[in-house]
């Protein structure tokens, strides 16, 4: 390629140098030329632009087709070819065209094995991904393994709250005991930051591992005591065993 | 399309009734150890072998009920479900011993069913209306 772009470049500077001195001859020979030829006469004053255009050729044709670097073989004294490749494409041409080609066929193999490879989709309802012991899920009110509820109304869950979602009402029961008789979380207000559970003295108000209680009517995330009770009811055996496991930690 | 080959061998493991009623449900041919069995029907089922079943799914339920929904699963079995308990609650003894003789019955998610929540105030309201109390005429 570049002993080739070098005798460009040689071939045409004598043509430039040259062209000058035998423009007048060549100009007045091509005009009467083109004059007896053609029937179209006012198309004579383009002579002397078409004439240098001649010179100024690009070789655009040349470099474009397939055999510009077709040169003649070179032998040694043996009648070895010498460098035997040049009459191919370069090694850039071949390399990039294996490169787009074997692409294609790279990506289409990754989509061939993932249609014969079990699928990586987790089937929800049957299947279910991992959750955390600590996952803060619906809330539960707990009782003690007396059946005792464990809430002593000190409302710092209520405090706490930054979404100021828990209202608490408290009364002193017959046996002198505090106890709530509102505990109410409006569940749409709830973050879902924990920090009731952190707050509370004695586990009572917990989040469970329930994300499931989405509902039809926006009153029914209107939880008071009752409901949160039975949730702590039913689920009271994970609860139990999530805290156990995390409380080294803790 | 599943692997075809895991197809034939969930087949040839689980029958041919098995698979067509995985077919319908969880939508793929799954085999496995059978783990256990809940309160409610539904079947636990487990496979721990990577070469057989992704990691992350390797944990499946077979629900009993047509009408399936994931809060059919009592929280014993959520827990071992989601990967929160390595044991399943039949040989978790953390968790036999931690269950309370007062432990609810667990119903599924009840809403949009006339068993569905309703919200009420648990004290007495503040203020009533307005009663009149009429003495009675001398």
């Amino acid at each position: 390629m570049l002993f080739s772009r070098t005798r460009l470049v040689l071939g045409l500077q004598p043509r430039f140098v040259l062209a000058p001195r035998a423009n007048s001859i060549r100009s007045a020979l091509v005009a009467h030329r083109l004059i007896s030829n053609s029937s179209c006469s006012h198309a004579q004053h383009q002579h002397d632009h078409r004439q240098t255009l001649e010179h100024l050729s690009s070789k655009i044709d040349e470099r474009h087709s397939h055999n510009a670097h077709i040169l003649p073989a070179e032998v040694d004294a043996q009648g070895n070819e010498l460098n035997p490749y040049r009459h191919g494409p370069s090694a850039l041409d071949k390399a990039v065209h294996l490169f787009f080609f074997t692409e294609i066929i790279r990506g289409m193999w990754i989509v061939l094995e993932n249609f014969f490879r079990p699928p990586y989709t987790i089937m929800y309802p049957f299947e279910k991904g991992p959750l955390s012991p600590r996952f803060r899920g619906e809330h539960a009110l707990r009782r003690y393994p007396t059946g005792e509820e464990r809430c002593i109304a000190c409302k710092l869950c209520e405090a706490i709250c930054p979404a100021q979602a828990i209202t608490i009402e408290s009364e002193a029961r017959l046996d002198g005991s505090r106890k709530t008789t509102k505990y109410d979380i409006d569940m749409t207000k709830c973050i879902y930051c924990g920090f009731c559970q952190e707050a509370c003295p004695v586990d009572a108000i917990v989040e469970t591992q329930n994300q499931e209680f989405s509902v039809e009517n926006r009153e029914e995330l209107l939880y008071n005591k009752e409901k949160l009770l039975a949730n702590g009811d039913r689920a009271e055996a994970e609860i139990a065993a999530n805290l156990h496991s995390d409380h080294v930690y803790r | 399309m599943v692997s075809l080959h895991r197809t034939i061998r969930s087949i040839q493991r689980v029958g041919f009734r098995e698979w067509w009623r995985q077919m319908q449900y969880i939508c793929d041919a799954k085999s496995g150890t059978y783990i256990g069995k809940d309160q409610f029907g539904n079947r636990y089922y487990e496979n721990r072998n990577g070469e057989e079943e992704i990691p992350g799914r390797h944990r499946w339920v077979d629900l009993a009920q047509h009408d399936y929904n994931a809060t059919q699963v009592p929280p014993e079995w959520h827990s071992w479900i989601s990967h929160i308990r390595t044991e399943p609650p039949t040989n978790d003894a953390v968790m036999q011993n931690l269950t309370p003789p007062w432990k609810a019955p667990y119903v599924e998610n009840l809403t949009g069913t006339r068993g569905a929540y309703k919200p009420y105030n648990t004290v007495r309201p503040k203020y009533n209306a307005w009663e009149p109390k009429i003495k009675a005429r001398a």
